[in-house]
């Protein structure tokens, strides 16, 4: 059983991860991570404490489980920039910021920090409303340039085809092929999916305004301390072989491309082909498992299908399942992972103690911890 | 001319808007500045929105507009309602009355909820959804600050088959530090107008110090109206004009609703992760008949549905519900 702890702030509850439902749990570990998320009280997406916060609990948290990898996500420059207008200045100020933290993350940790950017942000240009269709569209709170179609109808196609916004339009064929996967492969792909053009986006179940969006980052800025890499798909293996003999940290600066990169860095492919991540679960998950899982995570699947009450773990989003490979389940060290961007932590990371905020749609519920292992030496 | 929506009564002339700004007096009638805008269209989970007690596990289309009638403090989704809604025209979405059916039965919508503003401010666009989604057999559900005029609240009663009025607070001076109104009666009016002929829940967030003191006074109001009254006291997430202030103790506020769980059966305590207080109970035996998961702000959902149809598993008792389970995918069609 996994154990997680949800923190509403002055009140917590400890639940079993697969079914949600509440359980009693003790042990050290238990109980050193119900002090650590009572500590730190998450201020909020947007707020000015919100990187401080990610760094301030995993050095506390570090301090007690001494882990040997720890995996950070710093994101307030890229919530803030995609709701918030603002000067240039200001969003390059959060963007020091972010790397004012990590840079104290890593000369407080000790460990090698290695920077990996999701690449950089657009201004966002009015909507595409897929309503009109006959068919259906699909796009995702998170997903600015994707939307997944179903049912098109002849009238549709030619519609989608000829709208001057549309980068692309690509059949559930061509995506499989793009990624080498089979016809089995295909289950949770859209029949096709609609590819923006940069700064456009659809209208997605976002209320709120987006002003800037992921641009079409085909390449992504990591420091250079990693080494060069090819592909984002290779950083896991890399970082895997340099804790055969040191502490490493894998930070990420959320909406952060190579222009705004304050550290000496190279570049890796964020993608294949014409398709490039934006900064959803499916680049994380590229990211930690060395895979790329888009045919089970990509931006225009109908998730709401799984959505029933037979569905396990309630509290981690549209996952139905927890990924296998990632960089935690597979190292054999004592890893944790600390991060401002909820849910992803624990399904993407799979390190043995992670922690995360709470929120939904920017509304400050508080923090979550998830505990896969207790049992390291 | 007189606005007839809403208990501000806000009077139009030729080229000027009322609080809301939705409507606008052209030619002798009042009119909708923006019919058939909407604001969003979503898939969500009926108990998220939440109604606990109507079509439970079905599976809604979430739908809204632009604006409010109400000034409140903590308004949660202030970047639609209290916006200038003609700033917003260039994202909102035109999608007439027939469309929305069809984008609901596309994705196997069981209902349509709107839920994002208040209602008064579109009714006569609600009104024209409302016909086509009768006439495909979709209920219809909305939230509703409940501060509409008598004939307007007629109108909600025949678009909606279910509603969750808020209840926000009673006195004069709460309801005008924290709501921009003048005074509660005319919400009352409406819980008791509506409760009469439509499923009624009522919601109401908590400020601790503020307006908890009043919990008891509401109790009295509901149990008047219908003690099996689904009752949803929030835990006040601050934000809008009350981000940073201090997150109300779950503890504290909980003991005082166990206390008046005695008269009411069915009050829930949520917008919180992980609480306890989110499940049904028979009022008669006890028994455990639905329960859910409580993820806060817009997140809840069904986890059992033990009940036998609408009535309790264990002493048959029927149950204040409107519809019974309703299989979430039931309603998905093929496209």
């Amino acid at each position: 059983m996994t154990v997680a702890i949800l923190d509403a702030r002055q009140w917590q509850q400890t639940v079993d991860l697969r079914t949600g439902r509440k359980i009693e749990a003790e042990g050290p570990v238990v109980d050193m991570v119900r002090g650590l998320l009572a500590r730190h009280p998450f201020p909020g997406d947007c707020e000015p404490g919100s990187n401080t916060w990610v760094v301030d609990t995993a050095l506390d948290l570090m301090g007690k489980y001494k882990p040997s990898f720890a995996f950070l996500t710093l994101a307030r420059q890229y919530y803030a920039s995609r709701y918030n207008v603002m000067r240039e200045e200001e969003r390059q100020d959060l963007v020091a910021e972010a790397f004012a933290e990590a840079e104290r993350f890593a000369r407080e940790s000790g460990f090698l920090t290695i920077l990996v950017g999701t690449g950089g942000m657009t201004k966002a240009i009015t909507p595409i409303d897929l309503s009109t269709l006959d068919g259906l569209g699909v796009a995702s709170n998170w997903s600015a340039r994707y939307a997944g179609l179903y049912g098109l109808s002849d009238r549709d196609k030619a519609w989608l085809t000829e709208n001057p916004h549309l980068e692309r339009l690509a059949s559930r064929e061509e995506i499989l092929a793009l990624f080498g996967g089979g016809p089995e492969d295909g289950k949770r792909l859209p029949e096709h999916l609609a590819v923006a053009k940069p700064g456009y986006h659809f209208k997605n179940t976002s209320l709120r305004r987006l002003i800037m969006i992921p641009d079409r980052n085909t390449r992504i800025p990591v420091s250079a301390n990693l080494g060069a890499v090819d592909s984002l798909t290779d950083i896991k293996g890399r970082v895997l072989s340099l804790l055969a003999d040191q502490k490493v940290a894998l930070v990420v600066l959320e909406g952060v491309g190579s222009d705004d990169f304050r550290v000496p860095h190279t570049e890796c492919r964020n993608g294949e082909g014409w398709y490039c991540y934006e900064p959803t679960d499916a680049q994380y998950l590229a990211l930690t498992s060395g895979h790329h899982c888009i045919f089970s995570h990509n931006g225009g699947y109908r998730y709401f299908k799984d959505d029933n009450e037979n569905k396990h773990y309630p509290f981690s989003g549209y996952f139905t399942e927890l990924p296998t490979g990632t960089i935690g389940l597979d190292y054999p060290g004592r890893s944790i992972s600390v991060g401002n961007r909820s849910m992803f932590m624990h399904v993407t990371t799979g390190c043995d103690v992670c922690c995360e905020c709470f929120a939904r749609n920017l509304y400050n519920q508080g923090c979550m911890a998830v505990m896969f292992r207790q049992d390291k030496a | 001319m007189q606005c007839p929506y809403c208990e501000r009564r806000c009077q139009l002339e030729n080229g000027t808007y009322g609080f809301c700004r939705m409507y606008e007096a052209v030619d002798g009638k009042v009119i909708e500045r923006f019919p058939d805008k909407w604001c969003s269209y979503e898939v969500s989970r009926v108990e998220s929105i939440p109604f606990y007690h109507a079509y439970p596990g079905s599976r809604s289309l979430v739908i809204g507009t632009a604006s409010c009638n109400f000034d409140c403090r903590y308004c949660s989704n202030a970047y639609v309602a209290k916006e200038d809604p003609g700033g917003m025209q260039d994202i909102m979405i035109d999608i007439s009355p027939d469309n929305m059916v069809q984008l609901a039965k596309k994705y196997g919508c069981h209902n349509i909820v709107f839920s994002i503003n208040e209602p008064t401010v579109s009714l006569p666009s609600l009104r024209r959804l409302s016909v086509a989604a009768k006439a495909a057999g979709l209920p219809m559900g909305c939230l509703t600050n409940g501060y509409a005029t008598p004939e307007a609240a007629e109108q909600l009663g025949d678009i909606f088959s279910f509603l969750n009025i808020s209840l926000k607070g009673l006195s004069p001076d709460f309801c005008r530090r924290y709501l921009g109104i003048p005074d509660s009666e005319p919400v009352i009016r409406t819980i008791r107008q509506l409760a009469k002929r439509c499923h009624v829940e009522v919601a109401t967030p908590i400020i601790e110090s503020e307006n908890d003191h009043e919990l008891d006074q509401m109790a009295d109001i509901l149990a008047d109206i219908n003690p099996e009254t689904p009752w949803h006291a929030f835990r006040l997430l601050p934000t809008h004009k009350m981000t940073g202030q201090k997150y109300p103790s779950i503890t504290g506020l909980n003991d005082k609703l166990e206390a008046l769980r005695k008269r009411l059966p069915h009050i829930y305590f949520h917008n919180f992760i992980g609480s306890e207080w989110v499940d049904t109970h028979c009022p008669d035996c006890g028994a455990t008949v639905i329960t859910r998961f409580s993820l806060g702000c817009g997140g809840d959902k069904l986890d059992q549905y033990l009940a036998n149809g609408d009535c309790c598993p264990s002493c048959g008792r029927r149950l204040y519900m409107l519809g019974s389970k309703v299989e979430w995918n039931s309603k998905e069609m093929a496209i």
